[in-house]
């Protein structure tokens, strides 16, 4: 297993927990909290960990089946969440939340997919 | 001296209406992911493997295409002009029980995997909930109603 295999199911379940933290502020109308946007900005950290981890396997001679896929898996990984934020970056209303957990639960997936096509 | 207070302006009205935060940053949200996920996707397998299920990866381009339409759409909508988005929405209603049909019906049309084939499934059936959500938002939204209807 592969240091890359952890790292991967940590961004995956923190994803989980950043997902349903939003959809909970966006289900409580709340208008969104600064320690969302922190929580948020954590999962990008681990994702850019994640991607470095990926980037770093192949420049070790690794090659996946489909390496313009996987690629995309690494880009998509990092570039979804400060996408959301900034596009909600003057609205903090109840609705943003959502906007988070939708590119929280997105990132949590393209983490996994990155592991199942490595 | 004292300050005299300056009456306060009126906003021009010719100035583009405000968007409120909704459920539509949500769908607008999603159908972005849609938009990178099937866009990407149709790209790599038109690209790499085209001949292995021409079908499959044409209808994957049509897919991402109906995706950046139906996000223009929404947020036209969000704007008071839901017009295009009433059409738009029932455009990708149909595409996807169309192919989703199609592909559980004749098969070897579909080797490999459409983003609408079986409806879905390999999006969470993601792409069969969407455009009824978008119906629905576009239907009961007071954000979504032409201009003028809102206040009425």
């Amino acid at each position: 297993m592969s240091a890359l295999t952890p790292i991967a199911w940590i961004v995956a379940g923190y994803a989980v927990l950043v997902t349903a933290a939003a959809a909970l502020g966006a289900a409580l109308r709340a208008p969104r909290p600064r320690w969302l946007d922190q929580l948020a900005w954590m999962l990008e950290l681990l994702a850019a960990v994640l991607a470095v981890g990926a980037l770093g396997s192949l420049a070790r001679g690794h090659r996946p089946e489909s390496l313009s896929t996987h690629l995309g898996y690494v880009a998509a990984v990092v570039v979804i969440m400060p996408v959301a934020l900034l596009s909600v970056r003057e609205d903090r209303g109840p609705w943003s939340s959502g906007v988070v957990a939708v590119a929280a639960l997105a990132t949590g997936v393209v983490a996994v997919r990155i592991l199942m096509t490595r | 001296m004292t300050q005299v207070s300056e009456p306060p302006t009126t906003t021009p009205t010719t100035a583009p209406p405000k968007v409120r935060s909704g459920p539509h940053l949500v769908l607008l949200a999603l159908y972005a992911l849609f938009i990178l996920a099937s866009g990407s996707r149709a790209v790599v397998q038109i690209a790499t493997k085209f001949d292995e299920a021409p079908v499959a990866y044409v209808l994957s381009a049509v897919a991402a295409c109906t995706y950046v339409a139906g996000w223009f759409a929404i947020r036209r909508a969000a704007h008071g002009r839901p017009g295009f988005a009433r059409v738009m929405l029932w455009v990708e209603l149909g595409g996807v029980v169309v192919v989703g049909t199609l592909s559980l019906v004749v098969r070897d049309w579909f080797p490999d995997a459409s983003v609408w084939s079986d409806y879905g499934e390999g999006y969470g059936w993601v792409p069969a909930i969407l455009p009824v959500l978008g119906l629905i938002w576009v239907h009961r939204s007071p954000a979504a109603a032409p201009r003028g209807a809102a206040h009425e």
